[in-house]
């Protein structure tokens, strides 16, 4: 099969996972010497697909041959899709001819389980020698992890690669058996504690070998089960602590073609999922818990991002004086980021703060201003219901697909 | 020099070219220093010279003024809350972004072995920022590519890299807009299989893509064409599932749990 034919299909089959990250690395370059390849921590999108999709990184498989059944998959062993495998040195040749172009910042690798998962993770290993060691290549390396594979074989890869990742999918046990029964809730967390068991080995000593310097992340598909956000972000928040992940990925769950009666045919929750990284947001940037965000069982509101919707629940914390707040108070009004706050607090150092400022500092006042105090503005609708005040604010909604699950 | 000279912003104008303001009368500049000695924060000159960069109305004056505020004692002209420091530091921040532009979607064409060795080069690109960063930005190039030897042509200035050193130029030679603008690429087409495929239609999203990636990019871009194209085919009902046509179309294979080990087990076909 010809290069390009392998290309279109593995390209195709390896779309689903969202990550596409080329952050975090360490500072490296190749001004001057063999090889190819620099990263400065900042990650680059060189392109956008129709999707909105940032393209950063060359996302393939190295084969969508798959022992596996996983029903929301397109790669699973009874699914009815052209199949093929690329050598290890074909990736390379694609991943160093697109980064000379300047198309990509670097690889990110994933594949179907062939004979084995040490077998398979051995090759995925075998691409990234060969790019670091053969050709000096200094860009950014995201290998996807096998669950079950050797700890050494873990290891190794974590050694090669700037970023590892090893997917839970579905967040709860009985999904994982109904859907994917060759996957274990366990093995998938025994494989990131082997990865942040590698990253804290090394977390201070500058002089040893680095180990994912851009740490590790995961994904979940939203919408292929009932699992409702609650459980959603109380697990990301488990993630976050217990092993150090640097992002959850949350993947709307595309239908498929030759779809298993098993998971939804409807259109991706892309809302929904917007919601939840909004959320996954504040719990990582912000200092929210996940059981602020959401109290009890279920999904996020669609209508009303969730910051504005814990305002609305925590009413008695506001309005907020924005010349005398802390700044991680600030940070919590809806309508003012984490840079505005920063830059509010510089100004205050210098002279009051009225509300002409934040309409400089572009502060999305529609939202803010029920919130907030300033030196010449106080809110008249402080005193309005929470209800009336959501009725206002919430964003216009397209007419309702009803899901499979709601 | 003029600050030092007391001269108040709204006495000057700053102009690049022949000056179109008929009641403008002209006034000598000053030759030497006078008499104000100004205190600026070494931020400040980082800031300017940044916002120098910025290609637009008022360019040079609106930099004097901030200047003048600031030498004056004024320093909220600095930050983003006041009127001109917001100003400031939105040009600092399209500058950056631009910046950023060029490392984003400036593409490479890589020359045939016929000419890499009387051109001395191996790649060239033609890339049309909006403002003055060429030259402050392309040390990341440089960076990234090793030994190899590039070369940018833009409408107004270019640069080249040896492998060594850099040769910018104020005014890109004509000869390296040629060999920019006109390099063949049958190459492409491998890329633009890549952006096709990893595209997933039941998400189509055309306004996340023009936020991100401004159409003035999209002609540079070896996937630009495309653009139109996929999305006119996501939207005539392709949308249910994620699958591209060409994939779609082809015979696909089920892997019997019987046979799975001897089809795991074949060499990779090359």
């Amino acid at each position: 099969m010809q290069l390009i034919a392998k290309l279109g299909i593995l390209a195709d089959a390896a779309k689903y996972d969202a990550s596409c990250a080329s952050s975090g690395a360490p500072k490296r370059n190749s001004r001057g010497g063999d090889g190819l390849g620099a990263t400065n921590g900042m990650g680059i999108c060189h392109s956008y697909t129709p999707d909105g999709r940032c393209v950063s990184l060359l996302k393939i498989l190295l084969t969508n041959f798959c022992l596996y059944d996983c029903q929301y998959c397109v790669n699973r062993r009874s699914s009815n899709v052209p199949r093929a495998r690329f050598s290890p040195e074909e990736v390379v040749r694609l991943t160093l001819d697109f980064y000379r172009r300047n198309c990509i910042s670097g690889l990110f690798l994933s594949s179907g389980i062939i004979r084995s998962a040490d077998y398979t993770m051995e090759q995925l290993i075998r691409v990234a020698r060969l790019l670091r060691e053969e050709h000096n290549f200094r860009g950014y390396i995201h290998l996807k992890t096998i669950p079950d594979a050797d700890p050494l074989l873990i290891e190794e890869a974590g050694r090669l690669a700037d970023r590892l990742s090893v997917n839970i999918e579905l967040p709860t046990d009985e999904s994982l058996q109904r859907l994917a029964p060759e996957k274990h809730a366990h093995t998938i967390r025994q494989a990131m504690g082997v990865i942040h068991q590698g990253q804290q080995a090394v977390a201070n000593e500058p002089k040893a070998p680095r180990f994912t310097p851009a740490g590790q992340s995961t994904q979940v598909i939203v919408g292929a089960d009932s699992t409702d956000d609650s459980t959603l972000l109380r697990n990301a928040e488990s993630l976050y602590q217990g092993y150090g992940l640097k992002r959850v990925y949350y993947s709307a769950f595309s239908p498929i073609p030759d779809s298993p009666g098993s998971v939804p045919l409807a259109a991706p929750p892309l809302l929904r999922e917007h919601r939840l990284y909004q959320a996954d947001f504040l719990l990582r940037g912000y200092g929210y818990k996940a059981g602020e965000l959401l109290g009890q069982a279920g999904n996020l509101a669609l209508d009303i991002d969730p910051k504005l919707a814990w305002a609305l629940a925590n009413r008695e914390v506001f309005p907020l004086d924005v010349n005398r707040a802390e700044p991680a108070l600030l940070a919590r009004i809806p309508g003012i980021g984490l840079r505005s706050v920063q830059r509010l607090v510089a100004l205050r150092r210098e002279r009051r703060i009225r509300y002409d400022d934040l309409i400089q500092l572009r502060c999305v006042l529609d939202k803010a201003r029920p919130f907030i105090v300033t030196s010449d503005y106080r809110p008249a609708q402080a005193e309005l219901r929470s209800g009336l005040l959501r009725a206002r604010l919430r964003e216009p909604q397209a007419p309702v697909q009803m899901g499979l699950w709601g | 020099m003029l600050l030092s000279h007391g001269v108040d912003p709204s006495q000057v104008t700053w102009s690049q070219g022949p000056v179109a303001d008929l009641l403008a009368e002209a006034v000598a500049l000053p030759e030497v220093q006078g008499p104000f000695r100004a205190s600026i924060p070494a931020a400040l000159l980082g800031q300017l010279e940044q916002a120098s960069r910025y290609h637009g109305e008022q360019r040079w004056n609106f930099l004097y003024e901030v200047l003048w505020r600031v030498a004056h004692g004024d320093r909220t002209a600095m930050l983003a809350g006041d009127r001109l420091g917001s100003e400031l530091h939105r040009r600092i921040k399209q500058v950056s972004r631009e910046a950023h532009h060029l490392h984003a979607f400036l593409r490479f064409v890589p020359l045939p072995e016929s000419l890499v060795g009387p051109l001395q080069l191996d790649l060239v690109a033609f890339h049309e920022p909006a403002h003055d960063i060429l030259q402050s930005a392309s040390g990341h190039f440089a960076d990234r590519l090793g030994r190899l030897r590039w070369l940018i042509a833009t409408p107004r200035d270019g640069i080249r890299f040896d492998g060594q050193a850099f040769d910018y130029q104020r005014q890109c030679p004509a000869l390296w807009q040629q060999w920019a603008r006109n390099a063949e690429d049958p190459g492409a087409e491998l890329w633009r299989t890549y952006y096709r495929h990893t595209f997933n239609p039941a998400r189509l999203n055309p306004d996340a893509l023009r936020l991100h990636m401004p159409g003035r990019f999209w002609r540079h871009l070896p996937e630009g064409m495309l653009i139109p194209q996929l999305e006119g085919l996501a939207r005539q009902g392709k949308q249910r599932d994620g699958q591209a046509q060409e994939v779609a179309a082809q015979g696909g294979k089920t892997i019997s749990a019987m046979k799975r080990e001897l089809l795991a087990a074949k060499p990779p076909t090359q």
